[in-house]
């Protein structure tokens, strides 16, 4: 048993994913009696075999989650794949994993160019750390089930516009429930991310008054982009709250949605190959992250 | 074993024929029983619907009654001069029934091609002939390969999935595709067609509670609202029931457009960006088409839902061929195993006279070797036993193969002549 959890690999639950995707996108193609159970089969192995390498690296490599970018971008995934695999069993006719699998992929993919090296940890700074992984854990999720919800609002507004019926195995959520997703989606990244990034300057303050580790200079990329990431999803939401009152509200609330991702999407980018001093150790110049895995 | 039918569908039996031969429930009973009387022996259903009238019987007998005098009995038991029937109603035998039966089932003979309704319709008749003791072991297998194939034909096809009246395409597929409940919503009325009862017959069924009817005339909108179960509106309140509204359903028989652009924009300050959805079931239309360009609001025309109604209909043509194989392998696949139960008094005298063989020889066996003991004689029975199983093999395998693809009368001959069987 030990040794078949410590052989599963992150290409495992790739594939499984990508399999389960790949019969999602049949449903455009042909209909099938067997493809339901077999993208649920698919799905339910690939978060098993994911939760039994997140289990294995906590237990015998102490990653705990959150604890480096690597086991970040796993646990993300993870819950998306979850979030999928629950939304798949309830909502059968719904292609979600379309929209929700790519962006799983997306971030194994980014999670296999990033770091496994632990962030740097002190007693005193642990509560504050956790709280800081969790909330920019939290607004990730929270922008990507929002730009799901939005991707699937402009789909399903377009149909109803050119008055067409809806098509076999593509049928989209109501209009009222995307647009009440996408909003609630938007107003929580906006809180959870500016908690992420104020208790990120709390740990880093704490870092440098108390001097137990080397602290992120303001100026670091990640202190940046994460502050135009906050500074983002804020305007968003009050943007998106401020015209709920209009005829082309939710319209606007969904593309907002959606250029919220990119940037997000940008700033995951700009972690992965920009220098930075942001969970480096003491030790080590400021280095390009990615290459630090390598 | 005979099967045969004959009957007549809204394809060729007029409207008014129709009437007169359609039969109530007590009127099939009472004709299931009269044709067990007429002809002892026959296993029958009688299946009638709005659309059709059909007779399938079946029986162990070489020859089936002839069609003229099935003709003739369901003539008689609706007071109709059989004369009128004849050319009408179309008498089959044996696969051709089963093939029509299946399809008839799969709702691929429907007006409505893929219609669902057709599916219990067959499941009572087959219950009301059981009821009576009208049907057998015959009917019973082929009314069980025609719910099997309908179910087949649902789960492996799209042939009854898309819909294809307007009022059903409007609330399933638009309205519902804005709305995610409608028990909060409110529905206003203007007008009543008849398509506006249907389509509300639709929110209702989703959960529409909230129900405004307008009309020109008041008593008329209170008539209307009262059979409806909604509430009277006044139509000089048009632009503030329309602020107040969710969805509309239109059906006016007014000449010009009810609701124009300027009465909307009265309506629109007052709604706060809250989405509409219209429904103008109307001809011509009562919406000023330019409404539609407004941000949140969603309309549809008697065209536009007529079109997706089109599209919805290729859509179930497109399904058609699949339908088809299906009920071409079940029919094949019913009539092999009918076939192959035909053979089945030449296989038991087959085996009986091998048993029969056998057992002498072993009692001669058995009387020259009287020491053996019970496990050897156990063991020789056995030997004896797989020997003769073996044997007959290769006999009915072919005659399992044979009977695929119709009645093995040959193969059936020369195992008689062979092993001297008696007819």
């Amino acid at each position: 048993m030990i040794e078949f959890v410590s052989g599963i690999s992150v290409v495992c639950f790739a594939a499984s994913y990508l399999v389960a995707l790949a019969c999602e996108a049949s449903r455009l193609l042909f209909r099938s009696g067997v493809r339901g159970a077999a993208m649920i089969a698919f799905a339910a192995a690939g978060l098993f075999a994911h939760t039994l390498f997140l289990l294995w690296r906590a237990a015998n490599e102490h990653a705990v989650p959150l604890s480096s970018a690597f086991d970040w971008y796993l646990l993300v995934a993870w819950l998306l794949a979850g979030g999928y695999l629950w939304l798949t069993i309830s909502n059968p006719k719904t292609p979600v994993g379309l929209f929700m699998l790519p962006l799983v992929l997306g971030l194994i993919g980014a999670a296999h160019l990033s770091s496994r090296e632990p962030f740097p940890q002190s007693p005193a700074t642990q509560v504050w750390g956790a709280i800081h992984g969790i909330f920019n854990l939290a607004a990730s999720v929270a922008v990507a089930i929002g730009a799901i919800s939005a991707a699937m609002w402009l789909i399903q507004a377009a149909r109803l516009a050119r008055k067409q019926a809806p098509t076999q195995g593509f049928r989209m959520p109501s209009l009222e429930k995307l647009t009440a997703t996408t909003s609630r989606s938007l107003g929580l990244a906006a809180w959870t991310a500016s908690a992420g990034f104020i208790s990120g300057l709390v740990l880093n303050a704490v870092n440098r008054r108390q001097g137990l580790l080397e602290t992120v200079p303001w100026d670091d990329p990640v202190v940046l982009r994460m502050a135009a990431l906050v500074a983002w999803l804020v305007a968003a939401a009050l943007v998106s709250r401020s015209i709920a009152r209009r005829p082309n509200a939710a319209r606007v609330t969904a593309w907002l949605s959606l250029v919220s991702l990119g940037v997000l999407t940008f700033s995951i980018l700009w972690g992965l190959f920009g220098a930075t001093r942001h969970g480096v150790p003491p030790s080590r110049p400021a280095a390009i992250v990615g290459e630090a895995s390598q | 074993m005979t099967i045969a039918f004959v009957g007549g569908t809204h394809r060729t039996v007029p409207l008014l024929l129709r009437e007169r031969l359609a039969f109530s429930a007590e009127q099939a009973a009472e004709a299931l029983r009269r044709f067990r009387s007429r002809f002892p022996g026959r296993e029958v259903v009688l299946l009638s619907t709005c659309n059709r009238v059909e007779l399938y019987t079946a029986g162990e007998s070489q020859s089936p009654p002839p069609a003229d005098q099935l003709v003739s009995f369901l003539a008689e038991c609706r007071g109709i001069d059989a004369g009128l029937l004849e050319p009408v109603l179309t008498p089959q035998q044996d696969e051709d029934v089963v093939r029509h039966l299946l399809s008839v089932a799969s709702g691929l003979d429907s007006m409505v091609l893929g219609e669902p309704q057709i599916v219990s319709q067959v499941k009572q008749a087959w219950a009301l002939a059981r009821q009576n003791d009208a049907c057998g072991p015959l009917t019973g297998e082929m009314f069980e390969a025609a719910l099997r194939t309908a179910k087949r034909v649902a789960t492996e096809t799209g042939l009854g999935r898309e819909r294809l009246s307007i009022p059903s395409v409007a609330v399933a597929d638009f309205a519902r595709g804005v709305f995610e409940r409608f028990d909060d919503k409110r529905v206003l009325l203007i007008g009543a067609g008849k398509m506006a009862r249907e389509t509300l017959r639709y929110l209702r069924e989703a959960g529409a509670r909230d129900i405004i009817v307008i009309n020109r005339t008041a008593e008329r909108a209170d008539q209307l609202a009262k059979s409806l179960g909604g509430r009277p509106g006044r139509f000089d309140d048009l632009a503030a029931e329309l602020a107040a509204a969710d969805l509309v359903v239109s059906t006016t028989g007014a000449p010009e457009p009810v609701v124009t652009p300027t009465v909307f924009a009265r309506a629109e300050a007052d709604r706060q960006g809250r989405p509409l959805v219209v429904l103008d079931l109307a001809v011509p239309r009562d919406f000023d088409p330019r409404i539609g360009d407004r941000p949140g609001v969603w309309l549809y025309s008697i065209d536009d839902l007529g079109s997706a109604c089109d599209a919805n209909r290729r859509s179930r043509q497109r399904e058609m061929p699949a339908a088809v194989a299906i009920v071409e392998e079940e029919t094949r696949r019913f009539m092999g195993d009918l076939h192959h139960r035909s053979t089945a008094p030449v296989i038991e005298q087959l085996r009986a006279g091998w048993s029969e063989t056998g057992e002498a020889e072993l009692d001669r066996l058995f009387r020259r070797l009287p020491n053996l003991d019970d496990t050897a004689r156990l063991e020789i029975r056995q030997a004896f036993d797989r020997y003769a199983a073996k044997m007959l093999h290769p006999p009915l395998a072919s005659l399992r193969n044979e009977s695929h693809s119709g009645p093995p009368h040959g193969l059936l001959d020369a195992l008689r002549r062979l092993f001297d069987l008696k007819e």
